[in-house]
């Protein structure tokens, strides 16, 4: 059984009188470890799978199972723990807790899990070290670059051991140099540390450092390229 | 919840003009509920004291400021041959303004003998023999001498009365504090000639077992005929009919102490409606991280209530300080009431403050817990 298994997923929105629908019966598969790029256009969809799938936004229809849980029978309270122990979210815009000291940003996730002060240190020492921010550890956000910010919010997506992470645009917002820096310690993430990634981007080449490429296009999956197909839903794209 | 500690603390310290707006606000509001509630229970305490409806105050009939009772200090001897009645202190009082005031000074003069048996003082300076040996001796409470600078060995006139200081007292009763008392016989003849062999009142200790209203009754009857007529009743109603216009003006008062809750109350809530609108992507960031939405209630709740209990630290703590150290009391025809700081009031004030926190918190906590994470997020 595959780790997150998504299945005639659809989500609905209702926009003044009209109904958008940029989610129609979509079904996927991704495997433990697997590094997963998903591109589309602007309102195609990706942000709206890549929130289901981080259990951050419910769909109308439809079912979420990750390491056999099927997320979206899950209460609210219950969502919120699963996401603590389950997912790593790396923002566009980092999304950094502007009173807090980087240390103190990265080790958020950890204040929900049950462990000791001790463990907690070492984790973030660690998951500081993996974005080489140890010695940016006591700043706060407003005195580091974007770059160094994306760095420490990849650091507190990574510091719980997540299940899967998820990365919505995450150089988006960086300059190219930067981006290809964050871009790179994301592929380490995926290649040396075994994590399972699911990256949303409208940009072909940073979807292509994924070994697998999928497409939303109104409403519908694609695989792109990479590896075997394992999306649901017609290989092209139909109008919804 | 400890462990978020920092970031509530923290959340609070970023708009730090803000915060510190509040907490003002809310030690104000604080300050004065304290100050009230201080008038409010002394008052009480004037009216209900146990000891106080045991005790009864005979006065000349339809008098009511001390300068206008004038009875024959013989009454006391065929008081005290009365059933019901234990003791009888003859008093004469005598106080620099009747109106109501802060700044009134009310002597009692007793008989030496009978003082330190009636009234539970202890002397914290000066000494007892010193007052039983010089006639125009006086002990001095220690709210008057607080306030006025007084000490041992001074010598100061109020009006025609002249006295030298031998002692300065705490006394078991607060309001007894901001009087001062002299030899019965000195004050009636620093009055004049006229008032030798006068009192203003007495003070009527009962036998247990002795019903007071029936004894008033039988005092009031024994002199209804003269030569000078009477009315008695307990100390605490004596005191209570006395007080009544300063009564009504502490029951506004009240709505003073209510008025600052509201104040707080709404001071509170607008601070954490401001501080929530501010962070609604923060929270959504939070819910995505895997906080709960009970959590971020709390944390809410947490940075309301310490707004609240910060300023209640400050004002409680400055108005406690100022009833310490002030000596303040007001009073009306020869009566005080002492204003006293209390573990009570403190702890009054804090749940007050706390509750105000609370309630000012709810609403915006339950709004940041609401928040739809993916909507706020795009707000970003």
């Amino acid at each position: 059984m595959a780790l997150v298994e998504i299945r005639k997923l659809t989500r609905q929105f209702r926009k003044g009188g009209e109904v958008i629908t940029p989610l129609q019966e979509v079904s996927l598969a991704i495997e433990r470890g697997e590094f997963v790029s998903l591109m589309g256009a602007s309102g195609s969809g990706k942000s709206t799978l890549l929130n289901a799938v981080a259990g951050i936004d419910r769909p109308t229809s439809g079912e979420i199972v990750i390491e056999g849980v099927d997320i979206t029978r899950l209460s609210r309270g219950a969502l919120a723990d699963w996401r603590a122990a389950h997912i790593g979210y790396i923002f566009q815009l980092h999304n950094l807790i502007p009173v807090l000291t980087a240390y103190e940003n990265v080790e958020l996730p950890l204040l929900l899990l049950p462990l000791s002060a001790a463990e907690r240190h070492k984790r973030v020492e660690i998951a500081l070290e993996a974005v080489h921010l140890r010695d940016r550890a006591h700043h706060y956000p407003r005195q580091l670059s974007g770059g160094q910010e994306q760095r420490v919010g990849i650091a507190r997506a990574i510091v719980a051991h997540p299940t899967i992470i998820v990365a919505d645009e995450p150089t988006g917002d960086l300059d190219a140099d930067t981006a290809e820096q964050i871009l790179g310690l994301v592929q380490r993430l995926n290649a040396e540390l075994g994590m399972t990634l699911l990256l949303v981007t409208h940009d072909p080449r940073v979807a292509a450092l994924a070994p697998r490429q999928l497409r939303l296009e109104r409403g519908r999956l694609i695989e792109a390229g990479g590896g075997e197909s394992r999306a649901g839903g017609d290989r092209h794209p139909r109008s919804v | 919840m400890p462990k978020f500690a920092p970031y509530v603390f923290k959340s609070l310290w970023r708009h730090r003009s803000r915060t510190l707006l509040t907490v003002s606000g809310s030690a104000v509001a604080l300050f004065v509920f304290c100050f009230v509630g201080s008038v409010q229970r002394g008052l009480a305490r004037l009216t209900k004291d146990q000891a106080a409806l045991r005790t009864l105050v005979v006065f000349q009939e339809n008098r009511f400021c001390p300068a206008t009772s004038r009875l024959p200090e013989d009454y006391a001897q065929m008081i005290g041959q009365l059933p019901g009645v234990k003791q009888v202190v003859p008093i004469a009082v005598f106080t620099n303004n009747c109106r109501a005031s802060l700044e009134v000074v009310v002597f009692h003069g007793l008989p030496p003998d009978q003082l330190r048996a009636v009234r539970q003082l202890t002397l914290r300076s000066g000494s007892w023999s010193d007052f039983d040996t010089r006639t125009d001796a006086a002990v001095v409470g220690q709210a008057v001498a607080q306030r006025r600078r007084i000490q041992v060995g001074d010598r100061f006139t109020i009006g025609d009365v002249t006295v030298s200081v031998v002692g300065i007292f705490r006394s078991a009763a607060p309001a007894e504090d901001s009087y001062i008392y002299t030899h019965l016989e000195f004050l009636q003849r620093a009055r004049g000639k006229n008032s030798v062999g006068v009192v203003t009142q007495m003070d009527v200790h009962l036998h247990e077992g002795a019903h007071p209203d029936q004894v008033a009754a039988a005092i009031d009857a024994r002199f209804r005929h003269g030569p000078v007529a009477t009315t008695t009743r307990s100390k605490g109603v004596f005191q209570r009919d006395t007080l009544a216009d300063l009564a009504e003006l502490i029951g506004l008062a009240h709505w003073l102490a209510c008025a600052c809750v509201g104040f707080l109350l709404a001071l509170v809530a607008t601070t954490t409606v401001m501080a929530v609108q501010d962070r609604i992507q923060e929270h959504a960031v939070l819910q995505a991280i895997g906080l709960r939405p009970g959590r971020i209630f709390r944390l809410v709740l947490a940075e309301s209530i310490l707004q609240s209990l910060g300023g209640a630290v400050i004002g409680i703590g400055a108005g406690l300080a100022l009833l310490a150290w002030g000596g303040l009391a007001v009073g009306a025809e020869g009566v005080t009431i002492a204003f006293r700081p209390s573990l009570d009031l403190a702890l009054s004030g804090a749940m007050v403050a706390a509750a105000a926190g609370f309630l000012a918190g709810l609403v915006p906590g339950w709004q940041a817990a609401r928040t739809e994470i993916v909507l706020a997020l795009r707000q970003g």
